[in-house]
């Protein structure tokens, strides 16, 4: 029997693989006589092409092909994961910067790019959109053809959706102090240091893929839809991914990819620069008005907000960043009155999509910046006043949906006596807390199969992405316990829709408790199985055995499951094989289309020194605290925790994606778009876990990775604020930008209403 | 036509002769004609390190040297610091820490740690930082890469 | 990369030869760490690299002699770094060194090579100015030295003639006390392109000089010997004009690691840190 797995720091599987070099990403993959991709673009965002010429690019030795959106079927075929909306290569207008207009197939990589560089595209810049204010002008040019819009008053505007959330009566509802503010969050790049790619080999009617994609069965999906296949002729592998944080979810260039391999007959491979990865995704920026209502003892009365995110170009999954972050605008707060207005706004930039925290950190920085604002006039503690409207444990955060579903509080207590709350500071030093919620994954089916080997080894089929976050392994300490199986006698296999079973989707921290659940219903499946040929082989009913920490109990007698199975199967051989699940269906009506299966609770507190003079920030302490539930493996879940921690501190401190007046990305590239390096890291890090067991998934245990990331900006910025008396509302909080607040003497600018 | 011109170059311990075309680099011949793909490419200018091998017994960013340059060097690439099967001190103290999240950086920054104790087995934390200065981690595992190397530091005898 | 010839002369005088043979179009190849990048992003075009880490005249390490120490072109910084002498000769140019790139990329990026990308921002500049180095330009005829200052005429702009190229970089060791100190501002604490960067130096009869990099298309150098900067009893506010004076040559301007009035400010913060460290280095000892 070993030891219990659940709760323990297990090593990382494919651990070995990743620090000896052997672990296999997308572009360490060859195919026999693939061809090389390079895309072409233009150095502007919104232009009409007015003429392509690539004869001198055909012309060169090696060059296979010159494809451009003439060459496809017409109309140009478009896709995408909500709507039909991004054209495989740019149709008659570029749209934003790098958007591709030709793309160029090659017999090497450098032949490819020289091509590349040949082709000669003439181009008009077209007046364009690239800010909320001029998305909201009804004078601006449309991003999207009203005919490619869905129908509805919304298709003639850059609004690509609007929705309005809200709880109580506004106009009814006094309040003893109103604050009002305008907060701003920037675009920020994904950066993973793996930049995206795929290759693609058309064989028999159909598709072989090969993609670091986070929803392998979607880009299945799209990509039969767009060649009208049925789903057994789309075969997407999944390497793991080098980092995806979001980036990875939807298909980019593997519809192209598609289309030559097709055009070609032969594999194609693309692997992006970086720089056109910044160019391929980014976060979805956004401008929040919000205004607050308190009592004067500091109880939250009412919240009015009004959030304006800036898309890019296409929609992506961006809408429903917008609302799902959106719903939560309100935080983990009680919040008696409420009203909440999103748009989600078309602009002629890089398509935006999932990052980390999926909205929630644009949102926590309006909201618990406000927290602060209404505690420097109340004069009240930046603790207190969030401790006061904190919402209890099965107390209503949107009322009506699911309530509270942790003692957020003690997390908040946890992170105060971790940062030294309270206690005296040096000149200059500063501290400041915040928190955040996120919903959880809402619906969708996770599957799993478990395959118990005769001699009593496990396979296990997963459709999760393994990005960082460590899926396999916990998946094998579940089986582990649950089976009693040594963790070295356990295969995790995922990535590959031909093997591996559906599962929705690797995002919203849902994969420990989507497919953690199925997995455990898998094993549950087993278990039953191995009763049932217990009971057979010593001639007694199934009541009389029972399964306990992985062995097998036929009354007093206790056997290994693999005795069981090996005794009852005997010479012929054979396995066992568990299936599993956890589906949640659509509820209708909802505004999520679910309600969320966990809340993902973060409090981070920071302790800074402010150089006055320069305004540089040196981080003392920082500390963040998730409401795990149960954490599985207690190392995976710190060293997530502290991944989206120094996440969190790159859009606090240092990055934003700068546009010049054509919209280009003038940072592009490592050299200029800065993100945390070791230097960076705080002095001090530190993470906990509050552990009650409270989550729906196995063990009690909650969804985690994107906690520490949700309010990283507003608690650094708090501490900021104590440290100089400044107050930021526009991110990233660079040393020029706390330098100007100093200079200027930029105390709380709240438009205040005091009753 | 630009032609291809014979390099010699001794590559974890092992002699290669082969002709490489002038304007590729060291990363790409490794990757790409060689089949050593445990050196990584992200930025391709020498700011991620995720490139990082040791020429001469210096590390330095493989996307950043010609491959020609190399001719009668010797270069160590992740593949070479361990036989077969086994790990250095610094690649088991990274998954003991759990410095190693999608591990894409990884070979790199063990090139870059490995590098640092060879010159300073006990290394400060700021040496420590600074080392690793030249490697970017986008999943933040630093706090534990720098654990991890406190903890091969304290083993070796001071 | 687009592609280029690579040659690799054994000599000066083939170097000479193959500089000559194809003009405007070869590119010295020593480091590389600019030159690679230059050429991946298309910024600079070459039809052949001459690799010049096979000459054999070079001295491959740090050398001294006849009160100078000499830097060859292919003497990479991180091996400038180790030579304790240099170190202990002037430490705030190590500080600037120290500071270029990271770790990989000082193991390959040269100092002389720093020099030559002529980069505003280059962090080896101020330092080498305030010290005095001199750059060896060579060429068929003979070598000329040009004060650093003079050598870089603006961005990605030098004073080589066609079929030059430099040799090395010489120091003279202060021949009298001498505290020089160095300081850079940037947007992250990890390897990043300096904001500003600046260096000054203070002798036993109070003049001081100042050398402001990243600031203007060049190297903006100051000199103040009215005592009143190396006076630290001085009222605050005449030592401050003394300062805005000199910065008052320099010309920044607005991008995207910086606006023109935040380092405006930042020139006067750091000159009065570094001003103070350079006094306290005169005082110890230090040069
Ligand atoms: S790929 Fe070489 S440093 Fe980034
Ligand atoms: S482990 Fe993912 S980038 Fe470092």
């Amino acid at each position: 029997m070993t030891a219990s797995q659940i709760g323990s720091s297990t090593r990382r599987f494919g651990g070995y693989e990743r620090v000896t070099g052997s672990q296999e990403f997308v572009a360490d993959l060859r195919l026999d006589g693939m061809l090389f991709v390079k895309l072409v673009s233009i150095d502007c965002a919104r232009a009409r092409i007015v003429s392509v010429d690539t004869s001198a690019a055909r012309g060169l030795a090696g060059v296979v092909a010159v494809v451009t959106s003439d060459d496809l079927p017409q109309p140009v075929p478009r896709f995408g994961p909500v709507y039909k909306d991004r054209p495989i290569l740019a149709v008659g207008e570029t749209k934003y910067h790098g958007e591709p207009v030709a793309a160029v197939v090659a017999e090497s990589k450098e032949v490819a790019e020289v091509a590349a560089s040949l082709v000669a595209i003439q181009f008009e810049e077209l007046p364009a959109v690239f800010t909320v204010a001029s998305a909201l002008n009804p004078l601006s040019p449309l991003v999207q053809e009203p005919e490619l819009r869905s129908a509805g008053t919304l298709a003639s505007t850059n609004v690509l959706s609007e929705q309005v959330f809200g709880w109580g009566d506004l106009g009814a509802t006094e309040a003893d102090l109103v604050i009002e503010n305008d907060y701003c969050f920037p675009m920020v790049t994904h950066f993973a240091i793996e930049p995206h790619g795929c290759m693609v080999v058309s064989s028999s009617g159909g598709f072989e893929v090969w993609s670091p994609v986070q929803h392998p069965y979607l880009l299945q999906a799209i990509l039969a839809d767009l060649f009208d296949l049925p789903l057994t002729r789309v075969r997407v592998v999944a390497p793991d991914p080098g980092g995806a944080f979001g980036g990875k979810q939807n298909p980019k260039f593997e519809p192209l990819l598609c289309f030559l391999a097709r055009m070609t007959n032969r594999p194609v491979r693309l692997i992006l620069t970086l720089e056109e990865s910044f160019q391929a995704t980014r976060r979805t920026s956004a401008e929040i008005h919000i205004r607050s209502g308190f009592s004067r003892d500091g109880l939250l009365c009412f919240q009015d907000i009004e959030s304006n995110f800036l898309l890019g170009a296409y929609a992506d999954i961006a809408g429903r960043v917008v609302s799902k972050s959106n719903y939560l605008g309100c935080g983990p707060y009680r919040t008696p009155v409420a009203k909440i207005r999103a748009r989600a706004l078309l602009s002629h930039t890089t398509p935006s999509c999932a990052f980390r925290g999926f909205g929630t950190p644009q949102v926590a920085w309006a909201l618990e910046s406000q927290m602060d604002a209404a505690a420097r006039h109340l004069g009240i503690d930046g603790l207190q006043i969030r401790l006061m409207n904190l919402a209890a444990k099965g107390e209503d955060v949107v009322p009506g949906d699911v309530p509270a579903d942790g003692e957020w509080a003690q997390s908040v207590q946890k992170a105060a006596s971790a940062v030294g709350w309270g206690e005296p500071l040096e000149p200059n030093h500063g501290r400041g807390i915040a928190v955040g919620i996120k919903s959880g994954a809402t619906t969708g089916l996770s599957y799993s199969t478990i395959r118990l080997l005769f001699d009593g080894s496990v396979t296990i089929y997963a459709g999760t992405s393994d990005m960082g976050q460590g899926a396999r392994t916990i998946f094998a300490q579940i089986v582990s316990d649950e089976l009693g199986v040594p963790i070295e006698q356990i295969d995790v296999v995922m990535g590959d829709t031909s093997v591996v079973p559906f599962d929705l989707q690797t995002s919203a921290s849902r994969s420990t408790v989507f497919m953690g659940n199925a997995i455990l219903d898998a094993c549950r499946d087993i278990q039953l199985q191995v009763r049932e040929l217990a009971a057979e082989l010593h001639g007694t009913a199934l009541e009389n055995v029972r399964i306990v920490a992985g062995g097998v109990f036929i009354s007093e007698v206790k056997v290994s499951i693999p005795e069981v199975v090996q005794a009852s199967l005997g010479r012929l051989r054979g396995e066992l094989i568990g299936n599993g699940t956890m589906r949640r269906t659509d509820i209708a009506n909802h505004p999520l289309g679910g309600r969320p299966a966990f809340f993902e609770f973060n409090c981070t507190a920071f302790e800074v020194g402010v150089d006055v003079e320069t305004g540089e920030v040196s981080v003392i302490k920082h500390v963040s605290v998730g409401d795990t539930g149960k954490s599985l493996n207690p190392l995976q879940v710190e060293m997530q925790d502290e991944g989206a921690a120094i996440m969190g501190l790159g859009h606090t401190m240092m990055e934003h994606v700068i546009l010049d007046e054509s919209g280009r990305i003038a940072n592009l590239g490592a050299l200029d778009y800065r993100i945390p390096t070791s230097k960076d890291l705080p002095l001090s890090l530190s993470t906990y876990s509050i552990e009650n067991a409270d989550g729906p998934g196995p063990y009690g245990s909650k969804g985690v990775s994107e906690g520490a990331i949700l309010c990283t900006a507003p608690a650094f910025a708090s501490a900021v604020t104590e440290a100089t008396g400044v107050v930021i509302r526009n991110l990233p909080l660079t040393p020029e930008r706390v330098w100007r607040a100093i200079r200027d003497g930029a105390s709380d600018s709240s438009t205040v209403e005091q009753v | 036509m630009i032609d291809a011109l014979p390099v010699v170059l001794n590559i974890n311990g092992l002699k290669y002769e082969f002709e490489v075309l002038p304007y590729r680099s060291l990363l790409d011949v490794l990757r790409d004609e060689l089949g050593l793909t445990g050196t990584k490419e992200c930025c391709a200018v020498g700011e991620c390190g995720a490139c990082t091998v040791h020429f001469d017994g210096r590390s330095i960013n493989a996307c950043l040297m010609l491959a020609i340059e190399a001719d009668g060097g010797s270069v160590t690439t992740i593949e070479g610091i361990a036989p077969p099967g086994e790990m250095t001190r610094v690649q088991d103290a990274f998954l003991e820490h759990g410095a190693v999240q999608c591990g894409f950086c990884i070979p790199g920054m063990v090139m870059s740690a490995e590098y640092l104790l060879a010159r300073n087995p006990h290394p400060t934390e700021e040496e420590t930082r600074e080392g690793l200065s030249g490697n970017l981690c986008r999943c933040g595992g630093y706090n534990r890469m720098l654990q991890a190397i406190s903890s091969v530091s304290e083993e070796s005898t001071p | 990369m687009k592609p280029f010839l690579y040659q690799r002369p054994g000599s000066l005088a083939q170097t000479f030869d193959l500089l000559s043979e194809y003009g405007s179009s070869a590119r010295i190849l020593a480091g590389g760490t600019d030159l690679i990048v230059g050429l991946r992003q298309q910024s600079v075009d070459a039809s052949v690299l001459v690799d010049i880490k096979g000459i054999g005249e070079f001295l491959p390490e740090v050398a001294f002699a006849d009160g100078h120490f000499v830097i060859g072109a292919t003497t990479d910084i991180s091996r400038v770094c180790e030579n304790e002498k240099f170190r202990a000769t002037f430490p705030a140019l190590v500080e600037a060194m120290e500071t270029v790139g990271s770790v990989q990329i000082r193991n390959r990026a040269t100092l002389v090579g720093n020099v030559c990308n002529a980069s505003p921002a280059a962090d080896t500049v101020p330092p080498l100015a305030i010290y005095g180095a001199m750059v060896n330009v060579g060429g068929r005829d003979g070598t000329r030295q040009v004060p650093v200052q003079e050598f870089i005429r603006g961005p990605r702009q030098t004073a080589l003639r066609p079929g030059e190229f430099v040799l090395s970089v010489q120091l003279p060791v202060p021949n009298a006390p001498l505290g020089v100190a160095f300081a850079r501002l940037t947007r992250r604490r990890g390897v990043d392109l300096a904001t500003v960067n600046l260096s000054c130096s203070i002798d036993s009869v109070g003049t001081v000089r100042f050398a402001f990099g990243a600031v203007g298309p060049r190297l903006v150098l100051g000199i103040e010997r009215s005592g009143v900067l190396a006076d630290s009893g001085a009222p605050a506010g005449d030592r401050d004009a003394a300062l805005a004076n000199l910065i008052a040559a320099t010309s920044p301007r607005t991008d995207i690691r910086g606006t023109q009035d935040y380092r405006s400010a930042m020139l006067l913060v750091l000159s009065r840190r570094i001003l103070a460290e350079a006094a306290g280095r005169l005082d110890s000892g230090q040069p």
